[in-house]
């Protein structure tokens, strides 16, 4: 009986820890901060970016009131944008982290393709 | 060295000698009794330590027991007139007297006390011997056991887990995706979809993702890939304003699977932005493959993310499948120990991406197109705690047959889901790892099916270092 229950608290105790381990992941806090787009998006202003340092994301069209919402990590200095509908998009940083070149497709692709390309430049640091 | 002695049983149960055998000195490592001679003697050890074992013929070796000082052997097979059952070996520099097995009889006979002694010796050597086999047979049987338990046990805890994490998940997920949303969008024949494509009265859109688009799509449609919807539709309006095409233009939208309605739900989210004229394509979901003209990019593979580590582990089953073809190997339990670790690892490591996102992996079930859409979500929740446990099971060595069997049941289920898509050419990734993975290639399939082998290994051999059934075993141990 306590052997059965020492196996199982060893079971749940890797369960959680595996969890924990795996939800740290890498320091986003080199890559927090306000970020706004090199080139003006689909006619409507600017896209501006915040990276929050507990993970979430806000990206927001200039001419545009909505603001949408994303999750983002970093691994393998790469940065995960991930929408609710559970589509990812990869952001890779530049320039030390000055300018992050955001690849729209979805996929993952060696290099950005040139036309679903985004690119970001830092404007300050966490808002 | 020898000389004469006599014998008679010690009250601790050791047995002197006066004036009877010959006393002999043997340096350690000598065989002194081989399993399955003629009996000629009988020993008593005087100093020294000699090591009782069994050999079977293939050289497998079972100790029995250590005799010291005051210890004899040799007396069961001048008892019986059988072949020596063991062997003994000195384990260091023996003193031991030998006994004739005339000498032997004529003690027995003069000396009851003796003989009787020996009787009870035997019978407890023979009882003790019964409750060992019977520890260890029931040891065995136990860690061969299966129940349907066991399967109930893993796919109970990872439905179970599965739906207690997802409530408190921050990136959680219906369990039936788009589950009492009514279908308000009205579909267009194929016959009427092509009237309007070559009269040019409508648009097309397709709700794919770009990597489906890229490979085939209708001529001219624009790609708006519904689960990026938010993100594109100011470019899809900056292309429609591009092009002249006023927002009253109906748009006949397309590219729904089996596994979700992705057509229907990029309508809804174009409906909803005020485009009044929208449709759906209906009829079969490859119909507008053959009834409509379409624009074709083959030979472009999809995009992949190397799975780093957990993708070179992957390989180290298919080289354990070459030491399966060698049976001796094949059998090994410490095989299956090895086994058992890798598969379990990998399988943790493949697990928990999956566990946290469970909305990418849902989509890229969906991308294989072969789950109905009822039961995407609740696979994509399900199935990564079902690897997690398996997975933890084998690592940790509990119910370790049932995990095995689960895992491989995963790869046959991984096996067929990558060989249709290579089939279908479909461009897609692997999806084993939530937003990364390999392509679907042959080398993908030849990683299952080497994992696949792996756990037949563990479900067939494996028996050491398991945490239940009769407790933690460290080799095999002699019976």
């Amino acid at each position: 009986m306590k052997q059965g229950f020492i196996k199982w608290v060893v079971v749940l105790g890797l369960v959680a820890g595996c969890l924990a381990l795996w939800g740290c992941g890498e320091s986003r806090a080199p890559f927090a901060g306000n970020y706004r787009s090199e080139e003006p998006f689909a006619d409507k202003g600017h896209i501006e970016l915040l990276l929050k340092e507990n993970g979430e994301a806000t990206w927001k069209l200039e001419q545009d009131v909505r603001e949408l919402k994303f999750k983002w990590k970093v691994e393998a200095g790469r940065l995960f944008f991930y929408t609710r509908e559970g589509a990812v998009m990869i952001a890779i940083p530049t320039e030390g982290g000055r300018k992050l070149t955001m690849d729209m497709s979805g996929n993952w692709n060696p290099s950005c393709p040139v036309n679903q390309c985004v690119t970001f430049i830092r404007v300050s640091g966490e808002g | 060295m020898e000389g004469k002695k006599t014998a008679e049983a010690g009250e601790s149960g050791g047995l002197k000698l006066h004036h009877l055998g010959h006393e002999v000195t043997v340096p350690p490592g000598t065989r002194i009794v081989s399993q399955g001679e003629s009996p000629e003697f009988f020993y008593v050890v005087q100093s020294g330590r000699v090591r009782v074992f069994r050999e079977t013929r293939d050289r497998i070796r079972t100790e029995l027991t250590e005799l010291g000082p005051g210890s004899y052997f040799g007396e069961v097979a001048l008892v019986t007139g059988q072949p020596r059952t063991a062997s003994v070996e000195a384990a260091e520099e023996c003193s031991l007297i030998k006994v004739s097995k005339e000498e032997f009889d004529r003690l027995l006979d003069q000396n009851p006390q003796l003989a009787r002694h020996i009787i009870q010796q035997l019978a407890n050597w023979l009882v003790a011997g019964d409750r060992r086999l019977e520890t260890e047979t029931v040891h065995q049987v136990k860690l061969r056991q299966i129940s349907w338990f066991d399967y109930a046990l893993i796919i109970g805890l990872s439905i179970v887990f599965a739906l207690v994490f997802n409530l408190y998940n921050d990136n959680q997920i219906p369990l039936i995706y788009g589950r009492g949303v009514k279908s308000d969008v009205p579909k267009i024949s194929l016959n009427q979809a092509l009237e309007y494509y070559q009269n040019k009265n409508a648009l097309f859109v397709d709700a794919r993702k770009s990597n489906f688009f890229d490979q085939r799509h209708i001529k001219d449609a624009l790609d708006l890939p519904d689960v990026f919807f938010d993100l594109q539709y100011p470019m899809f309006q900056f292309m429609l304003t591009q092009m002249g095409v006023a927002k009253e233009k109906p748009l006949i939208v397309y590219g729904g699977n089996t596994s979700r309605r992705i057509d229907v739900n990029l309508a809804r989210l174009l409906m909803e932005k005020g485009h009044d004229k929208v449709m759906v394509l209906g009829g079969n979901y490859e119909g507008w493959e053959r009834a409509l003209p379409v624009t074709e990019k083959k030979g472009k593979a999809a995009g992949a993310m190397p799975l780093g580590l957990g993708g070179i582990m992957e390989w180290v089953p298919v080289s354990i499948f070459l030491l399966l073809l060698i049976p001796p190997v094949r059998r090994s339990p410490y095989l299956s120990v090895g086994c058992r670790l890798l598969l379990g690892v990998i399988f943790i490591d493949f697990a928990l991406s999956k566990i946290m996102r469970p909305a990418v992996f849902a989509l890229n079930v969906v991308d294989y197109g072969m789950m109905p859409s009822w039961g995407v979500n609740l696979w994509s929740l399900v199935l990564p705690w079902g690897e997690l446990i398996a997975g933890l099971f084998l690592v940790l060595g509990i119910r370790t047959r049932a995990a095995a069997t689960m895992i491989g049941m995963m790869n046959i289920i991984f096996i067929i889901g990558l060989v249709n898509a290579i089939f279908l050419g479909l461009p897609i990734n692997c999806g084993c790892v939530g937003e990364v993975g390999e392509p679907v290639t042959w080398w993908k399939v030849l990683k299952n099916m080497g994992m696949l082998f792996t756990a037949i290994q563990i479900f067939l051999y494996d028996r050491l270092f398991v945490l239940d059934r009769g407790g933690f075993v460290w080799r095999e141990r002699p019976i």
